[in-house]
């Protein structure tokens, strides 16, 4: 896990807001929870009312493994927020999910090779704590087996 | 009802573009607005029409009374953002055709450069899923979106730093031939952008539209009117609207690099009766360089992962096979979602850009793209 120093003091979310908070309430527990409809068997990504697959209304929070891969990425030179300021280059990044690749999470990526990261990179999610309340999670680029 | 050469814009007006002005933006409005009328040759009572959009309640009816606009008048809404201006001949061609409006003006200005202060992300930063899921990532602002989208069209298409570098000379290299833009005294050589160090890699600042102030405004009739007015008639050929089918979050867009282009460019060449191979000049939304290779793309002028080699050998410029952004654009003159690039398209159509004319321009299109919404516009040079 990353030193919980380097993350940034502002701009966090609010763990408290009810649409989202089972989602950190996940990694709080060490794990990553989607929506996905009891109906139709579809995450619901972001969270909302209605299941863009069948319009159910019914999204368990499900957890899902962590393992994705790198859709997009972005090696971010300038702090466009305060909290960003004394960790700047960081890389931000777009990740899709193994079990849907509908399924994209905005995330920054560790453990970053020398080559940089690459399209469909594997990577797996790591909790990186911030405080009693809240941890992010974060996706290392991991070797393929093989 | 058929809405193709129905109506014509027969006045266009511009202000200065400023970095920050101090004159606040009612102002720039009424100065742009009056402008157009005079180049009409119309007087504030003879519009009966008045698109503003982004205008608030108060702007609007300030608008109406300081210009002088009386009595019953027609008012839409048209759509947000680059859109907005590009999509309002739809909305006059259906006032004017049904009679519920004989002359209609469009203002648009914007005082981002006084009144944001640059913090042009306020807005996604106001969303509450963006704000939880993204921000904290460092997902935000705009530059960091559209970044990944030029991350993607490189690492999918073999798109390269010097074709996005080549959309920057472009713009300002028609900078410099305008006498209202806010870089036109700043050449760049592709040397001096590649050397430029990374804001959002692969963005360099010379990949980012401007924030400034200044407003524009133009006027529309039927073609019958437009006849006796001073001006060369510019008329509306073909106007399509669409949007996304995944919503607001670029970040899920299943097709994550296509813009709605796709469905509006289709509709407005088919009211035309045209295609891609008609158009003379192009201004599009370039808030970002590589936005100028996905809209290309998209409204058909090249195939889809082909923007970039497209954009190389001067092809977009002035004197090539395509020029696109003719006064600077929103990279290189002004960003005010659009309105500049409408003013270049009508001035290059009537054979009045001066030392920016696109020889034997006769059909321009217009892009006006804003995430989620597009519009395109074909425009032609009156008989």
């Amino acid at each position: 896990m990353a030193d919980a120093r380097e993350i940034p003091v502002r701009h966090l979310p609010d763990p408290g807001w009810p649409v989202a908070a089972p989602f950190w309430e996940g990694c709080r527990a060490g794990e990553l929870r989607i929506p996905r409809c009891r109906a139709c068997h579809r995450f619901v990504w972001y969270p909302s009312a209605v299941c863009p697959g069948c319009g159910g209304g019914d999204h368990p929070w499900t957890r899902v493994s962590g393992r994705g891969r790198v859709f997009t990425w972005v090696t971010v030179h300038r702090a466009f927020l305060p909290g960003f300021a004394d960790r700047i280059p960081y890389v931000t990044a777009l990740v899709e999910l193994e079990e849907d690749p509908r399924v994209r999470l905005a995330t920054f990526l560790r453990d970053v090779p020398g080559g940089g990261p690459q399209l469909g990179m594997p990577v797996e999610v790591t909790f990186e704590p911030v405080d009693d309340r809240l941890v992010l999670p974060a996706f290392r680029c991991v070797t393929p087996r093989g | 009802m058929q809405l193709s050469e129905r109506i014509a814009i027969v006045g266009i007006g511009e202000t200065r573009y400023e970095r920050a002005s101090t004159r606040g933006l009612m102002a720039l409005l009424l100065e742009a607005a009056r402008a157009a009328l005079a180049d009409a040759g119309l007087a504030a009572r003879d519009v009966d029409g008045i698109i503003a959009p982004g205008a608030t309640y108060q702007e609007l009816h300030e608008l109406a009374r300081e210009l002088g606009v009386r009595g019953q008048f027609f008012n839409a809404e048209s759509w947000s953002g680059g859109p907005a201006v590009v999509a309002a001949p739809l909305l006059a061609a259906l006032a004017i055709e049904a009679g519920l409006a004989t002359t209609v003006l469009c203002v648009r200005g914007l005082a981002w450069g006084s009144e944001r202060r640059g913090n042009v992300g306020q807005f996604h930063a106001e969303m509450p899923n963006k704000a939880s899921f993204e921000i904290p990532f460092g997902w935000y602002p705009q530059v960091v979106h559209f970044a990944g989208m030029a991350r993607r069209h490189m690492a999918l298409y073999g798109t390269t730093e010097a074709q996005l570098g080549a959309v920057a000379v472009a713009a300002r290299r028609h900078a410099a031939l305008s006498d209202n833009a806010l870089l036109g005294g700043k050449p760049l050589a592709l040397a001096d952008y590649l050397a430029a160090p990374y804001i959002a890699d692969p963005f360099r600042v010379h990949d980012c539209c401007l924030v400034n102030d200044g407003a524009g405004a133009f006027v529309m009739t039927s073609v019958a009117r437009a006849r006796d007015l001073r001006q060369p008639p510019v008329v509306v050929l073909g106007v399509g609207t669409g949007v996304s089918e995944d919503g607001e979050y670029s970040s899920l867009r299943a097709n994550y690099l296509a813009t709605p282009a796709v469905h509006s460019a289709p509709r407005a060449f088919a009211m035309a009766g045209l295609t891609p191979a008609d158009v003379d000049v192009v201004t599009l939304y370039d808030n970002f360089t590589s936005m100028v290779l996905q809209q290309l793309e998209d409204l058909g002028f090249c195939r889809h992962g082909e923007g970039g080699a497209f954009v190389e050998g001067g092809r977009i410029e002035i004197g090539g096979a395509l020029p696109v952004n003719p006064s600077g654009g929103q990279l290189a003159q002004a960003f005010v979602l659009m309105m500049n690039n409408l003013c270049e398209t009508v001035r290059q159509l009537r054979g009045a850009a001066g030392p920016r004319q696109v020889r034997d321009a006769e059909v321009g299109l217009l892009s006006g793209y804003s995430g989620t919404q597009h519009a395109t516009l074909l425009l032609g040079r009156g008989g």
